[in-house]
């Protein structure tokens, strides 16, 4: 079954360069061998049935209504040993505590301004910078309730942070669908293992949106906003609002009257008091933002500035997820926690700064650049791969706008086996965990495991074509014993 | 102690938003008129291959007469066999707005925005009934067993609204879906009724009575009712039975009075939540076109005609609808 695999040099999740599985794997992969291609086969097509059936889709905006696409699975599940998640698991709480420290900071002292640690011109340049946040005093003091940061492991195998994901991270439906469907194609595949159970993950967020609620609601009326069924996310608004038995609303559902908000309901106007929002910053209330949004609620930033409303996640938090800001987080977690960053960075180039961008200019080949302001995959330059003249349309536009971009050496992610056609091929991934800041910080034990599905590409993006797989982190003490393990 | 403990527990019932009941009523509609295009079709063709070739013209009227039934346009005049292209048209026509597979399209769209407000089941459920129409292999089974098709869509909506029932809290939500079914039965009935009665009689001379039978039985089954009204009526075949069954019977769920009296219920439970103690408009028009049924007599039926009674039904029922939308959808 896996004769022909081909490590090829990188870091596999699975094998050993020997070929050998690593021990967490090792009765994975003889359970996998023990089922038999064809029998994967089969079960393969079973979940895509039971995808489509559930509707379990995501947008694909090609025409004006859009097409509603299957997010590729892919059945082998991914293996997080106890271990390794208890440093991803510190290294994400201390790195979110940092980034809601950071906001707070920027819209009130501006203490890490004042002392030079972050140049000011990168805050004020930034697109998410709301000046219009400055001095509003957020519910509980917390900017970010719901974080999703990617992280890769390099050839080395260890885990880095790629970026955070502050403003309105999506994907955690799939984690749990993903999770829902392993458990009933291959049930099993978790004997061998003591799983961590992440389906509390809805009733956590709960809990969180709650803690956030005005003082003035014993019932806090409680919504998630969603830009409407187009939305390529749609489905996991309303999977959220479904799990969590909240009311999914769209702007036209919401008035603002007297400083508060409200729904239309059958039976009149009901107030909602806390706002999880899936709709950007910018399309929030047209009297404040974006004058042409539909999709928001004129008067809503009023009601959340005199503190009527709690809004998930805060206006302004863009700014703390800025690629150009994104260098200077271990900087962050040393000066608002004293501490060193325990997942580290990837090397980051600002091109604002000269020194950094010279090199990038001179270097665009080996590099990887991003525009600081986009996000799935859109706007990047893979300079390794790109041809020539791309690279040259890439070097102008950096130099015509500096801040808008960075560049990083192209980190070759690690692979994990997946089924392609009929048979496992290596395919790149990277890791999304999910971590939620309400009373306490709460780590999601799991996350999205998204795959690259062409051949040695590192875009994984669902939007670019990307694929996800369930991820098994395990309990303490629960290393599976197998006689066959030579590893 | 324990008491007070529990009773602080039961909340009062959430009112739904407008958006939301606006949707739950559609979807519910739609998947109702799925299944009487389904049915319509499945029965006409079953009823021709019965009476053969004995009256062409009569053959198209009551292929034309699904048209008319289910509120489609004319289709444009070309050669080839009608009843091909009526059930073309009525199945997968992408411009035929009432077409089995754009009543299915609507549906979904209408659940999908709204799936937070049904159960799982119900979304699997329709969602697995609108791919059997719009999926790959769709076509090619229509091809080879159009009835086949018909069933799975009949079954399917039955299918959809048991688990209405049984997964859904008997909440306004229900209401709302209970509410768009019955309109949209009581609507399409009624139309049945008055197109095949028109049908039928101005057919009557010529038709030798074993054959008028297959047509009037085919009007039954066009409504679901072939089975209840025979025990009934020991089988006898009369149009004024068939008419007087399908309007007035008291127990039986597909005809029009037991179907005013749901529509009645589900709004008085509606309004219920909404306006406790008052009347609202759609319920004071189905309250009197309730009463109205409930001690209707035959004979004042046939004086005024039977078409003209099922006429009167239809605009009271689209009264009802437009009060419906007016109170609650459009805050």
């Amino acid at each position: 079954m896996f004769d022909n695999y081909q490590v090829d040099g990188l870091f596999d999740e699975v094998f050993q360069a020997s070929g050998q599985p690593r021990s967490h794997y090792a009765s994975l992969v003889s359970r996998l061998k023990g089922l038999g291609l064809p029998a994967f086969e089969r079960r393969r097509r079973m979940t895509d049935v039971l995808f489509r059936n559930q509707g379990i889709t995501f947008t694909v905006y090609s025409d004006a209504r859009g097409v509603e696409k299957i997010f590729p699975f892919d059945l082998v599940p991914r293996v997080v040993p106890a271990d390794e998640w208890d440093s991803i698991e510190r290294g994400l709480v201390q790195r979110l505590t940092a980034l809601n420290l950071f906001c707070q900071d920027i819209y009130h002292d501006q203490r890490i301004l004042k002392e030079r640690i972050i140049p000011p011109e990168l805050i004020y340049g930034a697109k998410m910078f709301r000046r219009e946040m400055f001095g509003v005093r957020v519910p509980r003091g917390i900017y970010i309730h719901i974080c999703g940061t990617d992280l890769i492991r390099d050839k080395d195998g260890k885990y880095y942070v790629l970026e955070d994901n502050g403003r309105t991270p999506s994907g955690v439906s799939y984690v749990l669908e993903n999770r829902a469907v392993m458990k009933r194609v291959f049930p099993a595949l978790f004997s061998a293992y003591r799983v961590r159970a992440i389906e509390d993950y809805p009733y956590n967020l709960l809990q969180c949106l709650k803690y956030i609620a005005p003082n003035h609601a014993d019932d806090p009326g409680i919504a998630i906003l969603t830009p409407g069924i187009y939305n390529s996310a749609y489905f996991e608004h309303s999977f959220l609002a479904r799990q969590m038995g909240v009311e999914l609303v769209e702007g036209r559902d919401l008035i603002v009257d007297r400083g508060f908000l409200y729904m239309r309901t059958t039976a009149g106007l009901r107030r909602i008091d806390v706002l999880y929002r899936r709709v950007d910053d910018d399309f929030l209330d047209p009297l404040c933002f974006r004058p042409d949004s539909a999709l928001g609620v004129p008067g809503m930033m009023n009601a959340y500035r005199v503190g009527n409303l709690a809004l998930a996640n805060a206006v302004g938090t863009g700014v703390s997820d800025d690629k150009a800001i994104y260098p200077f987080v271990p900087d962050m977690i040393k000066f608002y926690l004293g501490q060193e960053a325990i997942l580290p960075n990837v090397p980051t180039y600002i091109c604002a700064r000269d020194i950094d961008r010279k090199f990038v200019l001179e270097n665009l080949d080996k590099l990887v650049v991003k525009s600081t302001n986009e996000s799935g995959g859109y706007g990047m330059l893979m300079g390794h791969q790109a041809p020539e003249a791309e690279r040259a349309e890439f070097a102008e536009k950096i130099k015509e706008d500096p801040r808008n971009f960075i560049a990083q050496p192209v980190v070759q992610l690690s692979q994990h086996p997946s089924f392609v056609e009929d048979h496992f091929e290596g395919r790149r991934v990277d890791l999304r965990p999910y971590i939620l800041y309400g009373e306490k910080v709460i780590v999601m034990p799991g996350g999205l495991t998204r795959v690259a599905l062409r051949r040695g590409s590192l875009v994984v993006n669902s939007s670019q074509g990307g694929g996800s797989k369930d991820t098994w982190v395990l309990e303490e003490d629960a290393q599976p014993v197998t006689p066959d393990t030579t590893a | 102690m324990l008491n007070m403990e529990l009773s602080r527990d039961i909340v009062a019932a959430r009112p739904m938003l407008a958006r939301d009941a606006d949707s739950m009523y559609w979807m519910s509609r739609y998947v109702e008129r799925a299944e009487h295009a389904a049915r319509l079709l499945l029965i006409t063709s079953n009823v021709l291959i019965d009476v053969g070739d004995l009256a062409p013209s009569l053959q198209a009227r009551q292929w034309q007469s699904l048209l008319t039934i289910l509120r489609c346009s004319e289709l444009a005049e070309t050669n080839g066999d009608i009843g091909q292209r009526v059930a073309q048209s009525l199945t997968f026509g992408e411009t035929n707005t009432n077409s089995i597979l754009n009543c299915l399209i609507r549906a979904r769209e209408n659940a999908r925005g709204i799936r937070e407000n049904i159960s799982a089941e119900m979304w699997e459920n329709l969602n697995m009934l609108y791919w059997s129409l719009n999926g790959d292999d769709a076509k090619a089974r229509f091809e080879e067993s159009p009835d086949d098709l018909y069933r799975s869509v009949m079954t399917g909506s039955m299918l959809f609204q048991g688990l209405t029932d049984q997964t859904l809290a008997h909440d306004q939500r229900w209401h709302f879906a209970q509410l768009g079914k019955s309109l949209e039965r009581i609507d399409v009935t009624c139309r049945v009724i008055e197109t095949k009665y028109e049908i039928l009689k101005s057919f009557e001379q010529q038709l030798e009575s074993t054959i008028r039978n297959i047509h009037w039985m085919a009007v039954l089954r066009s409504c679901c009712s072939i089975e209840a009204y025979r025990r009934n009526y020991l089988g006898e075949m009369d149009p004024v039975r068939v008419a007087a069954f399908l309007i007035l019977e008291k127990d039986f769920p597909r005809s029009v009075r037991f179907s005013v009296g749901e529509a009645r219920a589900a709004i008085s439970g509606i309004r219920e939540v909404a306006h406790a103690g008052l009347i609202d408009p759609a319920e004071r028009i189905l309250g009197r076109l309730e009463a109205q049924l409930d001690y209707a007599e035959m004979t004042e039926i046939l004086a005024e005609g039977i078409p003209n009674y099922v006429q009167r039904i239809q605009a009271a029922v689209n009264d009802a609808a437009l009060a419906v939308q007016q109170t609650y959808f459009l805050h």
